[in-house]
């Protein structure tokens, strides 16, 4: 059951209709199991995983209040969950064991979805409670419905307990937030089904078939990438906070327009906000703070652990390990040069200093996407020193458009011209559109075209996976 | 004699290298492009140096403006 089947669709319609007729103090403890449901859904060791670390945190936070060694146990055992989950996805040897009476797969428990998205979730819970910034919960269902609530479980956004479970009380569910959600929903279905999954085949086409392209093609791929990942995983969170919206509960945005960030600095601060959030809260905060009297030494040992521990988090590999050793040097260079990029921006404080800015920063995060989507460091080197060599292709028809296409028929090109077009005009309105999916009146004109859109061009049998549900 | 406001202009003026910056208690990162995470604890420090101060990490993350660091300062300060 992902955010765009059928069955989903048929799931949420129910949960949402059902939870808005109920009486209020029924609500959380429906979503709860309409939560426990939707996991039970896709494997039981999910289900099982998330059981066991919720009631693990649960109790552990009754005790931990100063209690340094607590803390300790608490921080490992969510840590090691998070580096099991990525080795395990990253290694072939998992394993499995069967059970007389339940086939239950150790493998698929470590792999449990969602899991190191709420192991986040629950080092933030025990380190505020530790620090004496929080109390601990004291309604074992409040919390497992913090760690399970379906719309965020997956592939987050992110949130403190501080800013989840006062809402279980505070849960009202208004004609506003009905129709903001709805056409939240309806602007993440568009980017999931018309731009993001429109793109994926030609961007496979290259990536994995990479020893046959060169030049602007693995440019233009490596382009499409950033862009399709941008599209997949904001389609995700609008989709997440549009359900959630839907069922009385607010959570926080992941992404703020990150295409159009002038410098990598910016662009962390729009780009998946809520894990970059975490990471700068639990991880580069305290490091920087304990460091701080070493003047320029503290933000770069910051920066560089922080995204060691974001590599492991998105998995372990020389893949993601590169991807992490790009932005360290991109944000360390940005942090060395901090007062001289001040000193040219105000010399050039026009439009066009501007375009140039976000151009260098777009091609800067595109590089260091390359690892990142590349299944091997062998692939990336290969598909980075392709971008250098035969930069024009003979034919732009053969050598460009029909492998970005897919099938290398009229229809094949038709429809990649149309993705582009459709593409252009979202990014060129990109503001204006959002500002129309936040209104809390029906803005008929924007559900009909974006209806009208989905139906049209939507990819409805793709069957595709949103990317950072791996992670 | 410099006020505790105009000492902390002095500290923000020499981190952000902007000698015409005037803030007021409610100025912001929003306020200052150059005040982001990374010049953050750069300015920590700064203002630690400048007022012979010892901000706890939790203060720190209480910061939200210039104003909720005038506070704990003024806190700090032996005087007050």
């Amino acid at each position: 059951m992902t955010f765009i089947s059928p069955l989903f669709f048929l799931f949420i319609s129910l949960v949402i209709s059902i939870n808005y007729f109920l009486p209020h103090r029924f609500r959380y403890v429906f979503i709860l199991i309409s939560s426990i449901l939707f996991v039970g859904f896709y494997n039981i060791e999910s289900l099982a995983a998330v059981i066991l670390f919720s009631f693990f945190n649960y109790v552990l936070a009754k005790y931990i209040r100063n209690n340094k060694w607590l803390y300790l146990l608490g921080i490992i055992v969510n840590s090691a969950a998070i580096v099991m989950f990525n080795y395990f996805s990253t290694s072939s040897n998992g394993l499995i064991f069967s059970f007389t009476l339940i086939n239950f797969q150790i493998d698929k428990f470590i792999l449990a979805l969602g899991l190191s998205f709420y192991s986040l979730q629950n080092i933030a819970y025990i380190t505020e409670v530790y620090y004496n910034r929080l109390q601990p919960e004291s309604t074992i269902c409040k919390y497992f419905l913090y760690n399970m609530f379906f719309p965020k479980f997956i592939s987050g956004p992110i949130i403190l307990p501080g800013e989840f479970i006062p809402q279980i009380e505070n849960n009202i569910i208004t004609n506003d937030k009905l129709i903001r959600g709805f056409q939240l929903l309806l602007l993440g279905i568009f980017k999931k089904m018309v731009i993001a999954d429109r793109i994926a085949p030609g961007v496979s086409s290259v990536f994995d078939y990479h020893s046959n392209y060169s030049g602007l093609t693995v440019l233009t791929a490596s382009y499409l990438f950033t862009i399709q990942l941008y599209f997949d995983f904001s389609g995700y969170t609008n989709m997440a906070l549009g359900i959630s919206e839907m069922l009385g509960y607010n959570l926080k945005d992941n992404f703020n327009f990150p295409l159009r960030s002038s410098s990598v600095s910016e662009f962390w601060r729009r780009w998946h906000i809520s894990l970059i959030s975490w990471f700068t809260n639990y991880i580069y905060y305290p490091v920087v703070f304990r460091l701080r009297y070493y003047k320029k030494g503290a933000p770069l040992v910051g920066i560089f652990l922080t995204f060691f521990i974001s590599m492991i988090w998105h998995g372990i590999g020389l893949t993601f390990l590169a991807w992490a050793v790009c932005h360290t040097v991109y944000l360390g260079f940005e942090s060395l040069t901090r007062k001289s990029r001040a000193v040219l921006s105000d010399r050039f404080n026009n439009p066009f200093y501007k375009i140039v800015c976000v151009f260098i920063v777009f091609n800067l995060v595109c590089f260091s996407n390359v690892f990142f989507r590349s299944d091997s460091f062998e692939t990336a080197i290969h598909l980075i020193k392709n971008i250098f060599s035969g930069f024009i292709p003979d034919s732009f028809l053969t050598g460009l458009i029909n492998p970005i296409a897919v099938g290398g028929h009229q229809t094949d090109e038709f429809n990649i011209f149309i993705t582009i077009l459709l593409l252009s005009v979202f990014l060129i309105f990109e503001r204006r559109i959002y500002k129309a999916a936040l209104s809390e009146k029906i803005n008929l004109k924007y559900i009909v075209l974006c209806v009208l859109l989905i139906m049209i061009f939507g990819v409805f049998n793709s069957g595709t996976r949103f990317i950072y549900m791996q992670f | 004699m410099l006020n505790t406001l105009e000492r902390l202009q002095k500290v923000f003026r020499r981190v952000f290298d902007n000698d015409k910056l005037v803030i007021n208690p409610k100025t912001s990162a929003k306020d200052i492009n150059m005040w982001d995470s990374i010049s953050h604890m750069e300015l920590i420090s700064e203002v630690e140096a400048e007022f012979k101060i010892v901000f706890s990490f939790d203060q720190v993350m209480e910061f939200n403006n210039a104003g909720d660091m005038l506070t704990v300062i003024e806190l700090l300060l032996p005087n007050s």
